[in-house]
């Protein structure tokens, strides 16, 4: 006679689909979920408290490593913190230029992310080719930047350098690859029957639900939560007539959707900029003076708000970041997980709401 | 049994707790239920894991916005915000404890029923 017993599941914190270390203790009934416990610690690194008490010139390389992923929007999120706090305009250029580099940053952690999914649900094929497609994006950051992951493009009043117009060909000409590219993974991922068994339907979560765990970004925006993309409050952004994109399903398919359709409209939006890119300085110039705000900008996983006071002499006396995978793991902990019906969906759920364990341990 | 691989992490849990934005959202949830912001960390850490402990503030913030819309007897126990948005009390207690502060309610002034009731929720989050 088939037995069913109660059993808790410890899944890492090494764990093969994990890309940081985390620990995820599943209470189980047979093959059903009951509770999920999460256990953090493993990678603290107290950068908050290492901010404190240096100047504005330290925070600002310090706040683009809180995350290795998405290190470009820490990096705009501060330091359009430190303008609201001293009042310092940005060039048209330079806010269209930082809005290409902000998007080039969010394809490389939309497709990282949904590299992690498909890798877990073991389509190495689909995984490996997004990798690969990730590789021509990040080259493009270079190619405008000078790095790969640590670009500190941003600084107060403007960007460090230019787009120069032979450097937006050919990052054109890239796109046009990418945008090719990413048609046929689509096409894949959608209609995949393995994928679909994988994906449809697992990890359910509500709008109501997602409200109230305030989940944020393509989580969020899988569950049909509306108003949820902070772009559409900000200005360049508007200029662009950016509009946000939401499904309903509210499952794993959802969310990986979501990042995927995000990857086109961050095509458009560059193109958008490329064409519409104003003359001008690329720096305006400004102090940073004593203060105190808290600014919230669109990451690829969501809201991200740093509060920050600082002296007179532009030091940070304080400092607190709310990064959104903080809200997200924490849902897809307690909501989606919490009543799987089988525990081998408890990984990809966890993959799907794209967890950055640095970012939530920071 | 005790497994090797189970830490001790009450350490970690109250340094989550007294960083700036959550020492905030902490002290106001201590305010809002009437106790001391000792006990309430003792409480939180006890039964919460890292993650929601994390969570903590933006469940506060949202709580704040979207919880109990409409009953009074619900909105000052704090029904939804103390069950669904941080939750320190399970649904079934917190369903009695309104049953009970609703029906007083007919019987004693509005706000000595809620001040009530908010003891027995005091009561229940401390048990």
């Amino acid at each position: 006679m088939k037995k069913t017993v109660d059993v808790s599941v410890p899944l890492g914190p090494m764990h093969p689909c994990w890309k940081e270390p985390v620990r995820l203790k599943c209470e189980t009934a047979g093959e059903r979920v009951l509770k999920t416990e999460l256990e953090l610690g493993y990678m603290k690194k107290g950068i908050e408290r290492i901010m404190r008490g240096r100047p504005w010139q330290e925070v600002m390389f310090l706040a683009e490593r809180v995350c290795g992923i998405c290190s470009v929007v820490h990096n705009m999120v501060f330091i359009e913190t430190m303008e609201e706090i001293s009042d310092i305009p940005v060039p048209p250029r330079a806010a269209y230029l930082r809005v290409v580099v902000n998007e080039l940053d969010r394809m490389a952690s939309h497709l990282i992310a949904n590299f992690s999914y498909c890798y877990t649900i073991e389509h190495e094929t689909l995984a490996m080719y997004l990798l690969n497609t990730r590789e021509i994006v990040l080259d493009n950051l270079e190619r405008i930047t000078g790095s790969r992951i640590n670009t500190a493009y941003m600084i107060p009043g403007g960007v460090r350098f230019d787009l120069l117009p032979e450097d937006a060909a050919a990052m054109l000409a890239d796109l046009v690859k990418v945008e090719d590219e990413m048609k046929r993974y689509v096409r894949i991922f959608e209609t995949g029957p393995l994928i679909a068994l994988r994906s449809k339907g697992i990890g359910f979560m509500s709008r109501e639900e997602a409200i109230r765990s305030h989940t944020v970004g393509p989580t969020a925006r899988a569950s049909g939560v509306e108003d949820s993309d902070l772009r559409l409050r900000h200005p360049t952004y508007q200029a662009l007539d950016f509009k946000q994109i939401t499904r309903t399903e509210g499952d794993n398919f959802a969310r990986i959707m979501v990042r995927f359709q995000e990857v086109f409209q961050s095509i458009d939006l560059i193109r958008k900029c490329v064409e519409t890119l104003p003359d001008g300085p690329i720096r305006g110039g400004g102090l940073c003076k004593a203060g105190e705000a808290s600014y919230a900008g669109e990451a690829p996983r969501g809201e991200l708000t740093y509060t920050i006071k600082t002296d007179e002499y532009g030091r940070v006396v304080d400092i607190a970041i709310r990064t959104p995978s903080i809200m997200n793991i924490e849902a897809c902990a307690h909501t989606m997980i919490k009543g799987a019906t089988s525990i081998a969906d408890v990984t990809s759920t966890f993959i799907s709401s794209d967890p950055c364990v640095a970012c939530n341990e920071r | 049994m005790k497994y090797l691989y189970e830490k001790d992490l009450r350490q970690m849990k109250y340094n989550i707790l007294t960083s700036t934005k959550h020492d905030e959202a902490v002290r106001a949830i201590a305010e809002r239920l009437g106790m001391s912001d000792a006990k309430l960390r003792m409480v939180l850490i006890r039964r919460f894991d890292m993650s929601l402990l994390e969570n903590l503030e933006s469940r506060w913030q949202m709580g704040q916005r979207h919880a109990d819309d409409g009953d009074p007897v619900a909105k000052g126990l704090g029904y939804e915000l103390f069950t669904r948005f941080i939750p320190l009390v399970d649904t079934e207690t917190m369903q009695t404890i309104y049953s009970d502060t609703t029906a007083m309610t007919q019987e004693i002034p509005f706000d000595e029923a809620i001040a009530r009731g908010k003891e027995q929720i005091r009561e229940a989050v401390l048990s």
